[in-house]
């Protein structure tokens, strides 16, 4: 988006711009301020009769008078605690009732006795422990201790640090006056920490699934992280003693900086920037927070605390709020602007709590923690509900995908079909063609023979022998059609029969040789017309035969051959034992040249034309004794006919 | 493949033959005469019908492109009322499309128009001997039909599911050319026992009534339920 050049051409713009600016600042201040007045209701409290405030406050050996609410130094060694005195009065007919002290707020520990005895010790409550939690106490008082009239009331306080100690005002009356109190800060600070803490560790495993499945998006891989951090620091105890364990849970105290690292790298995916390797400095806070506490202990972790997790808390709120603020501004970003009212909230909770730290305010109920937790939880379920939506648009765009596919597959099949329908007729036109040629090349040169005779008148057993050849051919042409799987010893097989028919007048004996088992080698690329080819050649020895030779046998003999280079060719011979005959000069060298007179001549040139159309070796030899045509078959067939007659 | 051998026939057999073209008809019918068999000739189906209404014929000769109807169906009736009669379809090219098309309503050979007389004399007898003719050609067809293949191949309807393994064999043996002799000599049987397996398979591609017609077009697949 560049601001500057369009701000340039339109004054207007920017002045929408800066009102934007102004309304989102205001809306800013308006949420503060709401924040701040709901900070400022304090919480129902009991009746003011049972309440104490006048206390008289033993420190360092000396003794003086305090009014509770009281904030005390940051620290204090254990057996130098401040105690904290004042007696109350039980009146004589509340006897029978069972009553309590309800300590609603202190910092960080304290110890109850009355009338000497000591009747809880907040320091064995882990989640007492915490100052960041605004645990309250309540301490059954057991009815032998209590006297009619004035009762002691002994409370001391330890303090450990890293803030001043603080204890607000103390209530001891009746059980039943004072418990719901108690109930209601226990479930707004204790109870409700640990809901959001499980539903945060649901949203970590929900987000942490996302990232593991969608590597490309880091927002919810860092936002399960700060989920699972937010989660363990909830269940972690804060460490009494120095144990080599409470140098591990002090890590604990480091888990508020690295969760606003995290948050804040979140928000700043979220707004659109992308992962800079420098981001990790916002890491470093956490890192040296949980480095010290494992080196140096807790006191460490503690001392540092204040200086570098709260100005790391607050400096990621900052920056949280400006990067949300623009993005939500520039882009529209309804995710950053949500985020961006958030972190409004928590900055003023921060704030308040910060005035509290410092005294500034006379209230110790801290509030970031809950807040942020809130928050988390907001965001995880808005990102859950964003993902479930998307996953909705793709199920969506799948089915509209779908829909659109089965139209494409229809049209595809349509034009499949179409093409298939084109490639179909062309190759009939193809078939049709050869059969033509084939039929031009055999029946129609015997049907116009049968008519020359006809029309000469005298040649009736011409007629005959030429009308049967054109059947014979007829019935090659459609044999040859069947697709004989490149097993050219079915078509012999038919040809056998033919061969047969036709000798059998003549009182020729066929002698049908298979020297090979297989008889010939198999020809996937075998084609009908290298078959009608082949038993044209064949027909044509056949015939010379029969007509020329005066034959008595002949022998045909099929078998598979060592052709050249070593490779298996088959051959088929046609023998007889004729007269024989010479061979024409130059019929055989030059592929049919001169001599064109003799009717020999001419079937000499048409089988010399077969072979070479086909690849096939044709070898004549004639000698007294007989006739013997032998056809090498080529160890593939030619794919195209290119030769012409 | 027809055994040849040049006895005359002891007694006379009748024949129907049904063939509409006069030329043709007249030279099958010198051949078969003088031959010694009794010819009886029909034009068209209804008067072979009215032919078959008088008496059987021992030979039924039939071609099938008729000018009152097709010869299937006279094949088919023939076969039906006289199952001693001898069927064979006269055919010019002897192609599958009209010899499987003849067998599978009962006829169990075919004849050649062009054959010479006393190769049409022969088949006949060999027929009424019991053996049945059989071409290359056809063999090729049937044992392409037992292969299995996706879609149906062209051609007419056949099933061939009845045929055994060495049926099977001896139509390869026929397809490639191999004499009845040869074919015997390898199977490893009788040359006799040759033509008995040929007149079988016919007898097994036969189609024999309507309902079963039907059950084996369901179980090649030709109609779906």
């Amino acid at each position: 988006m560049s601001e500057a050049a369009a701000g340039a051409v339109l004054p207007g713009r920017r002045r929408w711009q800066a009102s934007r600016i102004i309304r989102y600042l205001l809306l800013q201040a308006l949420i503060a301020a709401c924040c701040v007045l709901g900070l400022k209701q304090s919480l129902p409290e009991p009746p003011a009769e049972y309440r104490l405030t006048d206390f008289r406050m033993l420190e360092a050996g000396a003794e003086h008078m305090v009014r509770l609410p009281h904030f005390t130094a940051a620290h204090y060694p254990i057996d130098a605690s401040p105690r904290f005195t004042m007696q109350f009065v039980r009146p004589a007919d509340q006897a029978g009732h069972a009553w309590s002290v309800f300590l609603p707020r202190f910092t960080n520990g304290v110890e109850i006795a009355v009338n000497g005895t000591v009747v809880l010790d907040s320091r064995r409550d882990p989640a007492a422990n915490r100052p960041d939690r605004n645990t309250p106490e309540i301490a059954d008082i057991p009815a032998p201790l209590l006297r009619d009239g004035a009762n002691d009331l002994s409370i001391r306080l330890f303090v450990w640090g890293p803030i001043p100690g603080f204890l607000d005002r103390v209530w001891v009356g009746p059980d039943e006056a004072l418990r719901p109190y108690f109930d209601l800060r226990t479930m707004l600070f204790v109870t409700l920490p640990v809901v959001f803490a499980s539903w945060q560790a649901i949203l970590a495993v929900i987000l942490g699934i996302m990232w593991v499945m969608r590597r490309h998006e880091p927002a919810y891989g860092v936002l399960a992280a700060a989920m699972g951090v937010g989660f363990l620091q909830a269940f972690l105890q804060t460490p009494m003693g120095e144990t080599p364990l409470s140098r591990l849970n002090a890590i604990v105290i480091a888990s508020a900086p690295l969760e606003s690292a995290l948050v804040l790298t979140f928000a700043m995916l979220l707004a659109g920037l992308r992962w800079r390797r420098w981001w990790l400095v916002l890491f470093a806070p956490g890192i040296v927070l949980a480095l010290g506490g494992l080196v140096a202990g807790q006191s460490a972790t503690r001392a540092l605390f204040p200086v570098v997790a709260v100005p790391m808390v607050g400096l990621s709120l900052a920056i949280m709020a400006i990067v949300s603020a623009r993005s939500a501004l520039r882009q529209n970003n309804v995710a950053s602007f949500l985020l961006g009212c958030a972190v409004t909230m928590m900055l003023t909770c921060w704030i308040v709590d910060l005035l509290s730290i410092f005294q500034i305010v006379p209230n110790r109920i801290f509030t970031s923690r809950l807040s942020y937790s809130a928050m988390l939880v907001a965001i995880g379920a808005g990102l859950t509900w964003r993902f479930a939506r998307a996953l909705n648009q793709v199920d969506g765009f799948a089915g509209k995908l779908v829909a659109q596919v089965r139209e494409a597959e229809e049209k595809l099949k349509q034009s499949f079909a179409r093409e298939e329908e084109r490639a179909r007729a062309a190759a009939l036109a193809r078939e049709r063609a050869r059969l033509m040629r084939d039929l031009h090349d055999g029946l129609g040169g015997q049907l116009v023979s049968i008519v020359a005779l006809s029309e000469r008148g005298n040649g009736s057993a011409g007629i005959g022998e030429a009308a049967r050849a054109a059947l014979r051919d007829l019935r090659l042409v459609i044999d040859s059609m069947d697709d004989i799987g490149g097993d050219l010893m079915l078509a012999l097989g038919s040809w056998r029969e033919r061969a047969m028919a036709q000798l059998r007048p003549h009182g020729i004996a066929l002698d049908w040789q298979i020297a090979t088992a297989q008889g010939l080698p198999m020809h996937p690329e075998l084609r009908p017309w290298h078959v009608i080819q082949i038993v044209r050649m064949l027909d044509e020895a056949l015939t010379n035969a029969v007509k020329h030779a005066q034959a008595r046998k002949i022998t045909v003999r099929i078998e598979t051959v060592a052709g050249t280079g070593g490779v298996a060719c088959g051959c088929i011979s046609v023998a007889d034992d004729g007269k024989g005959f010479a061979l024409p000069a130059g019929t055989l060298a030059a592929g049919g040249g001169g001599t064109a007179g003799s009717k020999a001549a001419r079937g000499l040139r048409n089988m010399q034309n077969r072979a070479a159309r086909c690849g096939i070796e044709l070898e004549l030899s004639s000698a007294a004794s007989g006739t013997r045509v032998r056809l090498q078959l080529p160890h593939r067939f030619p794919d195209s006919d290119t030769a012409t007659d | 493949m027809n055994a040849l051998s040049g006895d005359t026939p002891t007694q006379a057999t009748t024949v129907l033959l049904v063939e509409d073209d006069a030329p043709t008809s007249w030279r099958l019918q010198d051949a078969l005469t003088k031959a010694g068999y009794q010819v009886r000739a029909a034009g068209t189906l209804g008067e072979a019908r009215a032919a078959l209404a008088e008496s059987a014929p021992k030979v039924l000769l039939t071609d099938l492109q008729l000018p009152d109807g097709h010869g299937v169906d006279l094949i088919r009736e023939t076969r039906a009322r006289f199952p001693n009669t001898e069927i064979m379809v006269i055919s010019v090219l002897g192609d599958e499309g009209s010899v499987i098309s003849a067998i599978t309503v009962g006829a169990t050979g075919y004849l050649l128009k062009d054959a010479f007389p006393t190769d049409i004399a022969a088949t006949v007898r060999d027929l009424v001997a019991g053996h049945s003719p059989i071409s290359a050609s056809i063999a090729r067809f049937i044992v392409r039909r037992t292969q299995a293949s996706a879609e149906p191949p062209p051609g007419p309807p056949l099933n061939t599911t009845k045929l055994t393994p060495r049926e099977i064999d001896i139509l390869w043996g026929i397809a490639k050319g191999f004499s009845y002799a040869e074919i015997a000599s390898h199977l490893g049987m009788s040359r006799q026992t040759v033509p008995g397996h040929i007149k079988s398979i016919y007898r097994k591609l036969e189609v024999h009534t309507r309902g079963e017609a039907v059950f084996e077009a369901v179980q090649q697949g030709l109609i779906k339920l």
